[in-house]
């Protein structure tokens, strides 16, 4: 791909870019397209994988991968509406999914999202009056939980609240930088007709500031996330760096 | 007034860009040209949009899909392309919109990326979730028509 458009990009030094684009969509029954519609957009789209949200959504990860020839990734969106709640939740749910995500809003939510380690993302974490300071970064790199950088009030709304919304992307964008924490980025699509391929996530990032390899980074770490979770998954794995070798047996 | 001499004149690169709505969405080139300069206007302000032109050369979209050509200054391209991703609903039709290529022409950008303009959809019933309903149909793609709204499936969802 050749971008002749100006980037400020000097945010991947490290050449970890083995991921393309992921995206973490919404499926029938909260959203208005079924998850193998969703998959069929996004491979039409270009990304290489896709995390289904939606845990009620009824597919076969494996089947649609193999049609599409596109990762399909197993997510349970945990939507509760205060802490105590969602920790139920999670302990329910944790075993069922390859990513776990909690849907923040309140700064209750938000501050109970980062403190856990089951959790591997704090989705929308502006919904409501939910709010992010630098203490929520700092235990979100302590209990390594992404926080999403959500487009989708970016692509859908106008006026005084994308420009809210803005202003809180801001904010998070300068302490996702300031403590390097880790983060994804997604349009939040409930439908396929709200999915928007990633050139088109990358060009959009440019003009709110996020860098079109800031958008490129985030819809990555999906993926990165999605393999790291399926080797924990393993039944050879331990703890990070042990693994069940051949000997024991 | 007299025409810029050639070397003056502008130039210009044609977006081409694939067009997706439910099938009873009926989106008209008038609105959906105000769409598109409105979140042109309202992501890139009134000098970015200015700049980056984003005018409609040939539309044609029908029975829930089609395509598009948008105008744009050389050099604006992604600009243009962040304030297409911007146009999320046109009077109140959801809308799915992806570039699929730029080009130096119009014939170019039409030829090369937009393929078949009108797809061809089929109307038929489906039995979706244990019942009965209408749908259309096309490419492996089925639009459903539930008691509560359209629903974006596809053939391997129907029974």
């Amino acid at each position: 791909m050749s971008d002749d458009g100006g980037e400020g990009g000097d945010r991947n030094v490290d050449g970890s870019e083995e991921f393309g684009p992921f995206e973490a969509v919404y499926a029938h029954p909260v959203g208005q397209s079924t998850a193998a519609r969703q998959v069929k957009t996004a491979a039409e789209f270009g990304f290489e994988g896709v995390v289904v949200r939606t845990r009620e959504a009824e597919y076969d990860p494996g089947e649609l991968a193999g049609r599409h020839n596109i990762d399909v990734v197993r997510g349970v969106e945990i939507d509760a509406q205060d802490p105590e709640r969602a920790s139920g939740a999670i302990g329910n749910h944790r075993s069922e999914c390859v990513v776990l995500l909690v849907h923040g809003g309140t700064d209750a939510l938000n501050r109970f999202a980062v403190e856990q380690d089951r959790v591997d993302v704090l989705t929308k974490p502006f919904d409501g009056e939910g709010d992010v300071n630098h203490v929520l970064v700092k235990e979100a790199v302590a209990h390594d939980v992404r926080i999403e950088f959500d487009l989708g009030p970016v692509l859908r709304d106008d006026g005084g609240t994308r420009v809210r919304r803005l202003r809180k992307l801001r904010k998070l964008r300068e302490l996702i930088d300031y403590y390097d924490a880790p983060y994804v980025v997604s349009a939040t699509p409930a439908s396929h007709l709200r999915l928007r391929a990633p050139r088109e996530l990358a060009a959009v990032g440019e003009q709110i500031g996020l860098g079109a390899d800031g958008v490129r980074e985030g819809l990555a770490e999906w993926g990165r996330l999605a393999a790291r979770n399926r080797e924990r998954l393993s039944e050879s794995f331990i703890s990070p760096g042990v693994k069940r070798g051949r000997e024991e047996e | 007034m007299k025409h810029l001499p050639k070397h003056l004149q502008p130039r210009w690169r044609y977006l081409a860009v694939a067009v997706e709505t439910w099938p009873d969405a009926d989106i008209g080139r008038r609105a959906f040209q105000r769409e598109l300069w409105y979140a042109g206007q309202n992501l890139l302000g009134d000098p970015g949009s200015a700049d980056a032109d984003l005018r409609l050369l040939r539309y044609d979209v029908a029975e829930g899909t089609g395509g598009a050509i948008v105008r744009v200054r050389r050099g604006e391209v992604e600009a243009a392309r962040a304030a297409l991703a911007c146009v999320d609903e046109v009077n109140g039709h959801p809308i799915g919109l992806r570039l699929t290529g730029v080009s130096g022409s119009v014939d170019a950008a039409s030829e090369s990326y937009l393929g078949d303009p009108a797809g061809s959809s089929t109307q038929e019933e489906v039995t979706f979730e244990g019942a009965d309903h209408p749908a259309h149909r096309r490419d492996g793609a089925v639009d459903v028509e539930t008691p509560t709204g359209w629903l974006g499936a596809t053939v391997h969802d129907c029974e």
